[in-house]
């Protein structure tokens, strides 16, 4: 023990700096807690391994290899919300949008446990996992994602889900939803219950109509798709709307909050909705997306407010409520970025780079996101949403002058160009975030 | 703070003037962007162009493209002079002339593999 306090002893540390190696070590019990004789800069426990805990991850140590970074992710393939929507019209399978932890681990060092992290103890710094280990972590960074809010909508609960799927995280509850479509008639239904805001992926429920019409008009054209909306506008309303026009005619009928779009009963077992004013509807496909909150770790960890959601400094994304925990993506109140795939990632490595400088005792850098939403009307038909940001008084703002939709007047070959920058994205964001190789 | 990262426009002249005199365009690359920040700023070009800017797709590689190329696509693309631009137009106005200088000069600077 006492020639590893000398070992972390502070000219030893000055000297280590001095030659630009590893800047600082963490209090030596929390060395020797890892069990290893290696040096650690510092422990940090990751949970969430989707496009925000993975991108962390993985720049936490491009940033700093000495950095011991344990990711806890419950599953050993996280299938992706962003093309998703491919999987529901039959264009792609579900495979395809599959991601592994293989590079995080072979190529950059990250200890990966495939477990569900229970608990958390703000005080001890300590995650408890499903299988019952627990680890100590000197920063925390969690990236829980959404969590459903079970029964907001009377008789939509988990059970529930089962029959009316919200599709709203990828994997099984994605061919649910399409074992449905697949069993509709010529002339059937498919409605779909979106959310008021704040939700997850907000361009998401209405690319999800405009493919499901692609697969519709294709096999059972004579098909309508019902939007029930929680709110009277949306996001790219007007490219999404001339879009449908062009694309579908009236095949995918809009009603919005006024109109009586808010679902608030879901029979699951009959497939029928009721709406605010009493309206009932009845589908051959139901989709129901419910109303949305930070993953359920996060309450655990006590980062969550009243509105469900985690409020974090805008320039380390640390929760402001517990200090040494870091939170990104969905479950955080980022306004104006949206809780999208893209800009977990650009978080991700805001937060991986503000643990880092915390480490190495220096102040944090000025961050800078940037995010685009593609969404598609149909394979070949691209639209994008984008802007960049950045942190003004304390708070996150879009930057003026950037960003913003695609032109409401662009050429055909333009959406062309779009769709396939759509799928460039999204081969590219997978490589940044799980080094898949598409 | 984000003024701040936006040279005033008489002093932007002046670079310019200088740049232009001295044929050297990397001189306005240098002004109080570390290497550090402009690292954490590529980073949100990845989410398109792959980690370190590599993946090369129906979305171009940037990396070890020389430095000049990439800084005048990059103003062209904020001056909207690049005719057909989907996104980059609208990305490239997020970011001051020295930030765009700095980024065309990181991945220059990497090997494409």
């Amino acid at each position: 023990m006492s020639d590893q306090k000398n070992l972390f002893s502070s000219s030893r540390r000055q000297l280590l700096k001095g030659l630009g190696l590893v800047s600082i070590f963490p209090a030596i019990s929390a060395c020797a807690a890892t069990g290893t004789s290696k040096a650690s800069a510092g422990r940090v426990v990751v949970i969430g391994g989707g496009f925000g805990g993975a991108t962390a991850a993985k720049y936490i140590k491009r940033g700093n290899p000495a950095i011991d970074v344990t990711l806890v992710e419950p599953n050993k393939t996280f299938y992706t919300c962003p093309f998703s929507n491919l999987v529901l019209a039959g264009e792609r399978q579900l495979d395809s949008i599959g991601h592994n932890y293989d590079e995080l681990q072979q190529v950059y060092g990250v200890k990966v446990v495939h477990a569900l992290a229970q608990d958390i103890d703000p005080v001890a710094k300590r995650v408890s996992l499903s299988d019952g280990q627990s680890l100590q972590y000197d920063k925390l960074l969690l990236s829980p994602g959404i969590d459903m809010r079970w029964n907001a909508i009377e008789g939509y609960d988990e059970a529930a889900a089962e029959l009316a799927p919200h599709a709203w995280k990828a994997g099984p509850q994605t061919l649910i939803l399409r074992q449905q479509l697949e069993a509709m008639e010529d002339g059937d239904t498919f409605i779909m219950s979106v959310p008021g805001n704040p939700f997850r992926c907000p361009p998401g429920p209405y690319e999800r109509a405009s493919l499901v019409a692609h697969y519709l008009k294709q096999h059972k054209p004579r098909s309508k798709i019902l939007i029930l909306d929680g709110k009277d506008n949306f996001s790219k309303q007007g490219l999404f709307t001339a879009g449908w026009q062009a694309h579908y005619g009236d095949m995918i009928e809009w009603v919005s909050l006024s109109n009586d779009g808010r679902v608030v009963r879901v029979d699951a077992a009959n497939k029928e909705v009721e709406t605010e004013f009493g309206t009932r509807h009845k589908a051959a496909a139901l989709n129901i997306i419910p109303p949305q909150k930070a993953g359920f770790i996060a309450d655990r960890a006590g980062v969550t407010d009243q509105s469900g959601w985690v409020p974090v400094n805008p320039v380390t994304f640390e929760s402001t409520q517990v200090k040494d925990i870091y939170v990104v993506g969905d479950a955080t109140v980022a306004a104006p970025m949206p809780k999208s795939g893209f800009a977990a990632n650009a978080q991700g490595k805001v937060a991986a780079s503000a643990i880092v400088a915390a480490f190495a005792g220096i102040t944090p850098l000025d961050p800078v996101w940037a995010n685009t939403c593609y969404s598609l009307i149909n394979p070949d038909y691209g639209i994008s949403v984008a802007d960049v940001y950045r942190v003004q008084d304390s708070q996150i703002i879009a930057v003026e002058g950037a960003g913003g939709l695609s032109a409401a007047d662009a050429s055909d070959n333009i959406r062309r160009s779009e769709a396939a920058y759509a799928v460039g994205w999204y081969n590219a964001i997978s490589q940044d975030t799980w080094g898949t190789k598409l | 703070m984000i003024r701040s990262i936006l040279p005033h426009k008489h002093t932007l002249h002046k670079l310019l003037l200088v740049t232009f005199f001295a044929g050297a365009t990397s001189f306005v690359h240098a002004e109080e962007i570390s290497s550090a920040q402009v690292k954490l700023i590529a980073g949100t070009c990845a989410n398109c162009h792959g980690t370190d800017g590599k993946l090369a797709g129906a979305i171009p590689a940037i990396a070890g493209r020389p430095s000049t190329v990439l800084e005048a696509q990059l103003l062209a693309y904020k001056q909207g002079l690049q005719p057909n631009t989907t996104v980059m137009d609208r990305i490239a106005k997020g970011f001051s002339d020295a930030e765009l200088s700095a980024l065309a000069d990181y991945f220059a600077n990497i090997n494409k593999d």
